[in-house]
């Protein structure tokens, strides 16, 4: 169909069932049907197959190679690690049975972050409970400007020193719902990490740090990872929401050969999206506690939690704040310029650090506000853009992931 | 035996005749005659050959005016089946908005009396005849019920948001079954079953439906899946359907406390599935298919009736053209195939809180929204629903016609003038209350005050319309002219009580030369305080005279009333017969 093609447009004006019938001859034909009928007529000798515009056919082809086309090659943007910036890659995927998948990817950051991935998975609707989906996966990542501030809340902006971290990981997942509201993941993984001098304007972390301040410095590590997370999760999407909530927490242990860096680390999240005025707001409330369960235990600065990147303290550089026990509120107040496509949100977060699980109260907060535009589907937020405020100056925000 | 009727409830089989509130009156013919008014006569001939783009000599009426059915003459059978791809289609209309023009034209389906004839893509019910409520509950239908016996599942349901499967029964017949999602009991399939009437009602193809349940025994035995049906996998291949596949759909759908799921059964439609339609352009590979669709008066109609049920989801994806032979000829018939989301449900769950107010994107608002933190207040916002889950999000209070808004504009909506709108108002006024209470019954529901709801806020909603759009225009209809030349007629906002009569009426009457386009005065004119006008002098008594009246309101409740209907009658052997009616001009720049 050609709808910009005016001369048809106009004859089918002219061809009206009320037409007035001026300017037909007398040996014209005698009957309206008559003439309808060869102007039907008239169409039958230029018929031609309906055929998509270009336009149209650009957009069948996209849809049928990003989300039908099972097997090929793909195009990928996402992101390394949290720090590196957008990335860009690509990947390729081959299903070798009607639901698993062999894939292969790769990407390359805008701060030089790289990561190479071989997996393969299952796919299953895990919105049906009793549904899993299992995955297995090796690669190699390679974060060229790990930041180390030291730890603790009492570390300046200029402390900043960096560190090359490169692993090489292989394990597995499985993921699913028992309940509509309840979820499950389990993951076990064998992770094998080298530490090297960093990259980029700031100090490499050996030049400032001895391996007592700083654990893992210089080592070469590898530990075995076991995870488990249970949530209550009744949010529309993880993707992007507006109402629901996600009350979960996991446990993860991590071990290697000689036991140095055996540790236990629980993360609670507790989110709320409390929908306003038939959405024409979102209050957006968010808890998170990071623990080391165990205050004997010896943690690599790198596996510490952490504070400061687009998800957590936002006007603060990704691993800005690091230390054994880390605590972090956010709220934003949402308004909604178009329910289907964009948001806004004026944010606060607050969040600390601190060596003992005690400390993590209420007292020295480091803070942040800032406003966002996040433009999103019903599932997914692929473009958020922030700009916030916090006592070391301003940050700027591009992701492809909602906060929280 | 995977699902068993609920057949037609004893609501189905009710004979009344109860006959819609503005069955069209019947039309005697008469004679008189009449002088030329030729000022106005010239006018109008020029605004013809202005629009046509041709000169005189021709002529206006034909011996077959005014056409009951659009002639479709040519063979289609080398339609080809296609796919309109749905995410090109949203934004296209969303922001090129095809089809769209400043300067609206009449509807070109329309006939010289301002009618749409029956054709393929629509076919005169409500107002043109009487319609039984017995006749109004059968709607689309042609059997009692879907008939169990041997029933198997062939396929899962890949269209629509709806959880259901495709099903086969053993009489071989193919079902499109549909089930409520889950926490949403009797909306998705209430919703269908009654928009399924009131669309077939006011005059579209639609397909049958039947209100079935799957029971719990059902479930229990074991569900037959034929050895043919197939699943498509992640992977893009396919293997056998199984149990299991089943009962991931039966996981989205609503079970009821006794275990049972209830599901509305589409039966398939006839002929070959070639694709939906779109609201612009015309089908370039269908010979019979001339007439630029936003100009199709039937589908700018949906304007209006997609604001009286809130079909809020109008897109191409929810059409579907089949090629069936008739009269050993192809033709595409034209289906409004999924009118689910009406009211205030869809297919997963109620309607979001501005559909029905805004499409998915309006640059005023969302600046507006954008610059004022949200702020900007709109009627969404504070409309008060009543809480019935099997209607969902639907009431009148809120309801402003005009302003409603589909997901996405379509050229048939944007092109919608007046004399569109005042044409379907007429047809959505022609349900009377009784016969809405009794349609809704067809919803199967299971709450009496849901079921009472849904009828109050249709019988408002109507009302509206009503309001709305039958004062607009000049709103006479139902012309005759009688033997003693007497011209009466009827005043469709008076009579609908949503406008106070004018005055009186006032008419300038001609002979009116068909081949020419020339008119000579006949008389003064004639004014009357009722809707009756004496011809002014004597009309022309021989056979094939045509004699043109223009009547306007006097002292009317709004000035477009004083805007003449142009109204032609013939001289026949049996008296004067309407052949012509023009309630606007051709070309007419538009209100919002």
């Amino acid at each position: 169909m050609n709808v910009w093609r005016v001369p048809a447009a106009v004859a089918a004006l002219l061809g009206g069932i009320a037409a007035p019938a001026a300017g037909q001859a007398e040996s014209g034909p005698a009957t309206r049907a008559e003439l309808i009928a060869a102007r039907q007529a008239a169409k039958a000798e230029a018929l031609e197959p309906e055929e998509p515009s270009a336009g149209e056919a650009v957009v069948a082809r996209m849809r049928t190679v990003l989300l039908e086309s099972p097997s090929g090659a793909y195009p990928l943007v996402g992101s390394v690690r949290s720090g590196g910036g957008f990335a860009f890659g690509g990947g390729y995927r081959r299903y070798y049975r009607g639901d698993a998948y062999w894939d292969l990817h790769g990407l390359y950051s805008m701060r030089g972050y790289k990561r190479v991935e071989l997996g393969t998975a299952s796919v299953a609707d895990t919105a049906v409970p009793g549904r899993f989906e299992f995955a297995l996966r090796t690669g190699w990542l390679d974060v060229t400007r790990l930041a180390y501030y030291g730890a603790g809340m009492d570390t300046a902006a200029e402390d900043r020193t960096n560190s090359r971290l490169r692993q090489t990981y292989v394990g597995g997942s499985v993921r699913g719902r028992l309940h509509p509201w309840v979820t499950l993941r389990g993951e076990a993984d064998v992770e094998h990490y080298v530490l090297g001098p960093g990259q980029g304007p700031h100090p490499s972390i050996e030049t400032v740090h001895a391996a007592a301040a700083a654990p893992g410095l210089g080592e070469t590590s590898a530990f075995a990872r076991m995870g488990g997370t249970a949530a209550f999760d009744w949010r529309e999407s993880p993707g992007y929401t507006k109402s629901g909530g996600y009350y979960g927490a996991t446990l993860q242990v991590w071990f290697n050969q000689d036991s140095v860096y055996a540790f236990e680390r629980l993360d609670v999240d507790l989110v709320q999206h409390v929908p306003i005025l038939r959405e024409t707001w979102v209050l957006a409330l968010r808890g998170r506690m990071q623990s080391i369960l165990d205050d004997g235990d010896i943690v690599p600065f790198y596996l510490l939690p952490a504070l400061g990147s687009g998800r957590t303290l936002r006007a603060y550089p990704t691993d800005r704040f690091r230390d054994r026990h880390a605590l972090l509120l956010s709220a934003e107040w949402r308004w909604v310029p178009n329910r289907h496509f964009f948001d806004m949100a004026l944010f606060f977060d607050a969040g600390k650090v601190a060596p003992r699980r005690a400390d993590l109260d209420l007292r020295g907060l480091r803070t942040n506000w800032g406003i966002g535009a996040r433009f999103h589907g019903p599932s997914s937020t692929p473009l958020r853009m922030e700009l916030a405020r916090g006592r070391e100056g301003w940050g700027y925000i591009f992701s492809a992931s909602p906060a929280f | 035996m995977p699902f068993r009727t609920r057949g037609i409830r004893p609501a189905d089989r009710r004979g009344s005749a109860q006959v819609g509130r503005g069955a069209e009156r019947s039309r005697p013919a008469a004679v008189g005659g009449a002088r030329a008014c030729r000022s106005v006569a010239a006018v109008a001939v020029a605004a013809l050959v202005l629009t046509t783009g041709v000169g005189g000599g021709g002529r206006k009426f034909y011996d077959d005016d005014p056409l009951r059915r659009e002639p479709e003459t040519q063979d289609a059978s080398g339609v080809a089946a296609r796919d309109i791809e749905l995410l090109y289609d949203l934004p296209y209309n969303l922001f090129a908005r095809p089809g769209g023009s400043a300067a609206r034209v009449r509807a070109q389906n329309v006939n010289t009396i301002d009618e749409v004839p029956d054709s393929s893509w629509f076919t005169n019910r409500i107002l043109a005849r009487p319609i039984s409520i017995a006749e109004l509950l059968r709607g689309p239908n042609t059997l009692d019920g879907v008939d169990e016996q041997r029933g198997v599942i062939t396929g899962l349901k890949n269209a629509g948001a709806a959880p259901g499967f495709v099903g086969r029964t053993g009489d071989g017949e193919f079902w499109f079954v549909t089930f409520d999602a889950a926490g949403h009991p009797e909306a998705a399939t209430g919703a269908l079953m009654v928009a399924s009437k009131l669309f077939w009602a006011l005059g579209y193809w639609q397909v049958e439906q039947y209100l079935t349940e799957l029971t719990a025994a059902d479930v229990a035995d074991g569900i037959g899946i034929s050895p043919d049906a197939t699943v498509r996998m992640p992977s893009g291949e396919r293997r056998p359907l199984r149990r299991d596949d089943f009962e991931a759909v039966l996981a989205r759908a609503h079970r009821s406390a006794d275990g049972s799921y209830r599901m509305v059964a589409a039966r398939r439609i006839p002929g070959r599935v070639i694709g939906g339609f779109r609201y612009h352009g015309t089908r370039s590979d269908d010979p019979n298919d001339i007439v630029p669709h936003e100009h199709r008066r039937e589908l700018r109609a949906l304007k209006v009736f997609g604001a009286w049920t809130n079909l809020v989801d109008i897109k191409a994806g929810n059409t579907l053209d089949t090629l069936i032979a008739e009269n050993g000829r192809a033709r595409v018939r034209h289906y409004l195939q999924d009118v689910g989301s009406t009211f205030g449900s869809g297919a997963n769950g109620p309607h979001d809180w501005d559909e029905g107010h805004e499409h998915l994107f309006e640059f005023e608002p969302f600046w507006k929204r954008l610059v004022s933190f949200g702020f900007y207040r709109r009627p969404w916002q504070t409309a008060r629903y009543e809480n019935h889950v099997s209607v969902g999000r639907f009431e009148a209070a809120a309801f402003d016609p005009p302003a409603w808004r589909p997901r996405t504009p379509n050229g048939a909506f944007i092109n919608a003038r007046d004399d569109d709108t005042f044409w379907a108002a007429r047809r959505v006024t022609a349900f009377s209350d009784e016969m809405l209470r009794a349609v809704v019954t067809a919803g199967g529901f299971s709450d009496p005050a849901a079921e009472r709801h849904l009828a109050d806020v249709l019988i408002a909603r109507r009302d509206r319309i009503g309001a709305a759009y039958l004062p607009r225009i000049n709103p006479l209809v139902d012309f005759t002219l009688g033997a003693d030349g007497v011209l009466t007629f009827a005043n469709a906002a008076a009579d609908a009580g949503v406008a106070d009569a004018p005055g009186g009426y006032r008419a300038a009457w001609a002979e009116y030369d068909n081949r020419s386009g020339e008119s000579r005065a006949l008389g003064d004119g004639s004014r009357s305080s009722s809707a009756r006008l004496e011809t002014p002098g004597p009309l022309p008594s021989r056979p094939g005279a045509f004699v043109r009246i223009e009547v306007s309101a006097v002292d009317p409740p709004r000035a477009a009333w004083t805007r003449p209907v142009h109204v032609y009658f013939k001289r026949t052997a049996d008296g004067w017969t309407l052949v012509g009616l023009e309630r606007l001009p051709e070309h007419e720049r538009m209100r919002g």
